[in-house]
């Protein structure tokens, strides 16, 4: 293709966007509401999975004491631990140690907990590492049966749960994206019909003097992958700035929750946006241009 | 050029448009194709440029069996023609100048070669002085000679032209045809349905007449033949 027929395209294309422009801006708002969602699902899904992936990999059991057991029982109840198949490592934490891990994961907010005054609700506990992540589920069910212990967590619950909310986030997402593309294809097939419409004198001379039917085509789909490419561009930089926003916060107040950093993250999803704006605006002219254009 | 054997048209809904017409129209002719409306004569004038597909027979135009071009063969088929319609189809927003342009555009001509074959067409239609006029500032005599200077920017071999002075009075309709008459001398084909029966009968070319579908006459310096 000869750059200045490259040339004469674009600047078909642009003169279009401008001459429809109330539903210029009705295709772009459309597709960067719907590729803006779909971002949002895209950085909460990933950000989910990472967040379980995290947590198994900190295969560590968390053995909670019953109150008011000696420090003889407590001994005791570590030994039993130590004996159990794949232990690797059993560490005590006491209630003020406890207390001042609470705090410092709270950060500036541990003024919330003076609330409790001179109580220390937490419980003496024994951190358990296994050696294996199979048998953790095992251990701590066993962990559970001895005498003196109140409860026996590990990951693994807080991942399931983790894991079954990002499936269900992932197919409420997908419902809503799908039905979000959908309204964008047919707003955008629905701008470049209007052109098609407001040009077909013109396509019906181009016809005849002998233009390809590529030559036709290429303004209206250089038009329509604008349209999807212009909305993502918009969906892109309100996400960026949003996630941005939001990693500052929740580094502020929430240091604990393992966020997926900015970089390269966002920029990766953004690709994935913008692609899938073209593709979308490209579909929507090809739609109209195979129903309203027999070419 | 131009040659059909037992070509017919029938279309969807049952109509006879063309039946079994055979005739052959050699290279430089200059043919008036007339008779009553409805007769086929548009429907012939379509075929040539494959805006419709016969429905029998064989269609050869320059060199091309055009009922059995591929649909991305048609722009090569139609860049050997010029088409000039009644109601002369220029794009009102663009200039003269661009008009004719545009038909050398869309094939990708060189910008050199579009500025010198626009300039000539434009001379050869008596029209390079209204180059940057639109077309709603010219009379429909001069829309047309540049419809036709669009038609023939392009070098066709061969020329159609569907009623081109249709919307004309007689003084206008001459000078059309003076500059046709001036392409074909040129060696181009040119193929015209018509109704204006003095300039028919006034040019003594090949008249083939079409009634009811079929060719009723085909002579060599024929007479338009019908009462107005």
């Amino acid at each position: 293709m000869k750059i200045r027929t490259m040339e004469y395209f674009i600047k078909e294309a642009l003169t279009s966007l401008k001459r429809n422009g109330l539903m210029s801006f009705a295709s772009v708002t459309t597709v960067a509401l719907s590729l803006l969602i779909l971002g949002m699902f895209l950085v909460m899904v990933l950000n989910l999975n990472n967040m379980a992936s995290t947590l198994e990999s900190q295969v560590q059991i968390s053995v909670y004491l019953q109150d008011g057991l000696t420090d003889l029982e407590m001994r005791e109840v570590g030994t039993r631990i130590t004996k159990i198949p794949g232990v690797v490592q059993v560490s005590f934490v006491g209630k003020e140690e406890a207390m001042s891990r609470f705090k410092e994961r709270l950060g500036e907010q541990q003024g919330l907990l003076n609330a409790l005054g001179e109580a220390n609700p937490l419980p003496n506990a024994f951190e358990v590492k296994v050696d294996n992540t199979e048998r953790v589920k095992a251990a701590a069910q066993t962990m559970m049966q001895l005498k003196g212990v109140e409860n026996a967590k590990f990951g693994q619950e807080v991942v399931e749960q983790l894991f079954a909310l990002t499936k269900m986030v992932r197919i409420f997402g997908l419902i809503i994206i799908v039905f979000l593309a959908l309204a964008a294809l047919f707003i955008i097939s629905n701008t470049i019909r209007i052109t098609v419409f407001a040009r077909r004198k013109e396509i019906g001379i181009m016809k005849y003097v002998g233009a390809t039917n590529w030559f036709i085509r290429w303004p209206f789909l250089l038009e329509g992958m604008m349209l999807g490419f212009g909305g993502a561009l918009v969906a892109v930089l309100f996400l960026n700035e949003t996630y941005g926003v939001l990693i500052h916060q929740v580094y502020e107040s929430l240091a604990f929750l393992p966020l997926i950093p900015q970089y390269p993250f966002i920029t990766n999803i953004s690709v994935v946006l913008l692609v899938t704006g073209t593709v979308i605006g490209a579909l929507g002219s090809t739609i109209s241009l195979r129903r309203y254009m027999r070419v | 050029m131009i040659h059909l054997d037992g070509v017919s048209k029938i279309y969807d809904n049952g109509c006879v448009a063309l039946s079994d017409i055979t005739l052959d129209i050699p290279k430089g002719d200059f043919v008036f194709v007339v008779g009553p409306s409805g007769a086929g004569k548009s429907t012939f004038i379509k075929l040539i440029f494959r805006e419709e597909l016969p429905t029998k027979g064989k269609l050869i135009v320059n060199g091309r069996n055009v009922g059995e071009l591929e649909p991305s063969e048609i722009p090569y088929l139609r860049r050997n023609l010029g088409i000039v319609f009644q109601d002369y189809r220029l794009l009102p927003n663009k200039t003269v100048y661009e008009n004719v342009a545009f038909a050398m555009q869309v094939i990708e001509s060189s910008r050199r070669d579009i500025q010198k074959r626009v300039s000539h067409v434009l001379d050869l239609v008596g029209l390079r002085h209204k180059a940057k006029n639109f077309p709603g500032e010219l009379s429909g005599g001069e829309q047309q000679r540049i419809a036709i200077a669009r038609a023939i920017v392009n070098n066709p071999v061969v020329v159609i032209a569907d009623e081109p002075t249709g919307n004309l009075d007689p003084e206008t309709s001459w000078d059309i045809m003076r500059i046709f008459e001036r392409i074909n001398r040129n060696g181009t084909t040119i193929v015209m349905a018509t109704h204006d029966k003095s300039v028919v009968d006034a040019m003594k070319k090949r008249v083939i007449a079409i009634e009811k579908s079929c060719i009723a006459r085909d002579q060599v310096r024929g007479v338009y033949g019908y009462e107005d």
